[in-house]
Parts: structure tokens; sequence; C-alpha cells
């Protein structure tokens, strides 16, 4: 599934520019030790941590796409280094589990 | 010296935390993980060194197994992993991330001893490990990841990064 797809079928608001390409998987979590340990190369990470360590990890393990859920924004600094690394930003409203609900649902596995 | 193509998977992943310490003496930083249930803060002596805590962040350790041979890299030197984003012409880091350019990230394997004078660092089939097993889970050719030990940063204690740690798990609301 691309990412445009994503975003059109699960009302994201993008944060910064992205380019689309498929997403390879999603992986949900709130730890960056975690992130590193399992999340998928050019998949889609949804989290509540909007910090620079988290895309610092992101990057390690080339997150193609971070959704934060329950309407967090990243600080414009956060955002700077993401757009660094090629990571596209987006926000959801919905909480953690509505929105995996939403890729559920979508067909994401 | 091996000639298998290694093929690398964590193994031996511990939860623990990520401990900093400052000697309020000379100034020097030291860090280590913990395994303990929760950070330790005590101050103590150590040989001409005063160390107090100063941070505490919730990270893992591992180790990396090849999946082919099955040789293992021990990396319980390794304290962690920070994102460089210095560019000072001062500092070898900066000048190895200026080098490369903006497809390749350059990674520091943190050791214990941030100020190097017991002369240890992460080993570097460590470094050499690790390279080989972040740039095998990248899925985009156009990228790439460096692995540097934290000997090369000129002042570690200065270097500009973002240290992979669990800084903001109670900062959420």
């Amino acid at each position: 599934m691309k990412i445009s797809e994503v975003v059109d079928k699960t009302g994201l608001e993008a944060l910064n520019g992205w380019q689309d390409e498929d997403i390879a998987g999603v992986y949900i979590s709130d730890m960056v030790s975690d992130i590193i340990t399992g999340a998928n190369g050019r998949g889609l990470l949804l989290t509540l941590q909007t910090h620079k360590s988290l895309i610092a990890a992101a990057n390690l393990v080339d997150v193609a796409m971070v959704v934060f859920a329950h309407d967090k924004r990243p600080a414009a600094d956060v955002v700077q280094l993401a757009d660094k690394a090629g990571i596209a930003l987006f926000t959801t409203s919905a909480d953690t589990w509505a929105y995996a609900l939403k890729l559920f649902e979508l067909g994401m596995r | 010296m091996s000639t298998c193509a290694h093929r690398w998977s964590m193994t031996d992943i511990r939860s623990g935390y990520l401990v900093v310490e400052g000697c309020y003496h000379c100034g020097a930083r030291s860090s280590f993980f913990s395994l303990e249930p929760v950070v330790p803060i005590d101050e103590y002596r150590e040989g001409p060194h005063f160390w107090e805590h100063l941070a505490g962040y919730q990270a893992v350790t591992f180790n990396l197994r090849c999946d082919t041979c099955g040789e293992t890299v021990d990396l319980r030197d390794m304290m962690g992993l920070m994102l460089s984003t210095c560019d000072s012409t001062d500092c070898a880091v900066g000048r190895l991330s200026r080098e490369l350019g903006k497809n390749t990230s350059v990674y520091v394997a943190l050791c214990a001893d941030s100020s190097h004078t017991s002369g240890h660092c992460v080993s570097d089939a460590g470094v050499r490990a690790l390279e080989q097993y972040f740039n095998q889970r990248l899925r985009s050719g156009r990228r790439k990841i460096t692995v540097v030990p934290c000997k090369m940063c000129d002042r570690i204690d200065r270097c500009e990064g973002i240290v992979i740690a669990d800084t903001g798990l109670t900062e959420f609301y």
C-alpha cells in the first residue's frame, strides 16, 4: 500500500514534505529502545512520542513514515531533523487503538 | 579471519537504564548500563573521581549473532548509539559526516568511559558488525549507515548528536 493511499483513506495531516512509496508493514511503539529492535524498514511507525530521539531511532532502522496519534505534534527542530532524514511525518486525531483499527480495516498487516 | 558474509540478528536483548554520571571534581563523564529495576542514583568516590548522578534513561543493549555461521559479537561494552549532528571540522566525526554527504547517517557507538582514560572503547569488531547489521536492515538503496566508535569524537561529552534513549516517557501529557 502506498503512503498516499494511507493518507487519503485514514485522514492524516502531513507535518512535512513527503514522497510517495510503498509501505512495508506497521509497527506501534512509544519506546525508542523497542523501535530499534522491532520496526520494519520502509514501514509505518505509529507512536505518541515526538522527541528527537524518536527520529534518530526511526532513521537508524529506515522507517518511511511516522504517524503521531492523539493529535501529537513535534517541535520545529524535530520536523527539521525528519526532513533531513527523509522521514515523512503525519498526525491523526485518533488515538493509537482507533488508528491501528483503521490501518487493519485498510488491509495492512 | 571469517570468510562468512554475515547476516546479523539481534540477540541477548537486555532492557535496563543508561545511567550518566559526572565527576564534580574534574568534569569527566561516565556512563553505564544498569539492569536494576530502578535507576541507581548513588554518589560515590572511585579513585580520583567523585561521581554523581546526571541522568538515567530507559534503554536496551544487545549482542549480534550471525544467522549463517553462528558467530556472536559481544556488545556489552556499548552503552548506546548516538546519531551525530556534528559538522565541526575540528572533530573527526564531523569531518567524516561532511565527507559522506547527506545520504549517509553517522551513528556513534558510545562506550562506558567517555573520557577514554582506560584506553578502552567499543571494539572494532563490534563497530563493524553494528554497521553491517543496520545496513542490512535498510530497504532503500540510496541510504547508508556508518557506525564509528566514540573515541573518534574530539570531545564526546561536548559532541553534537542525539542519543537513542527513552527520554520522553513521562512527558506524554
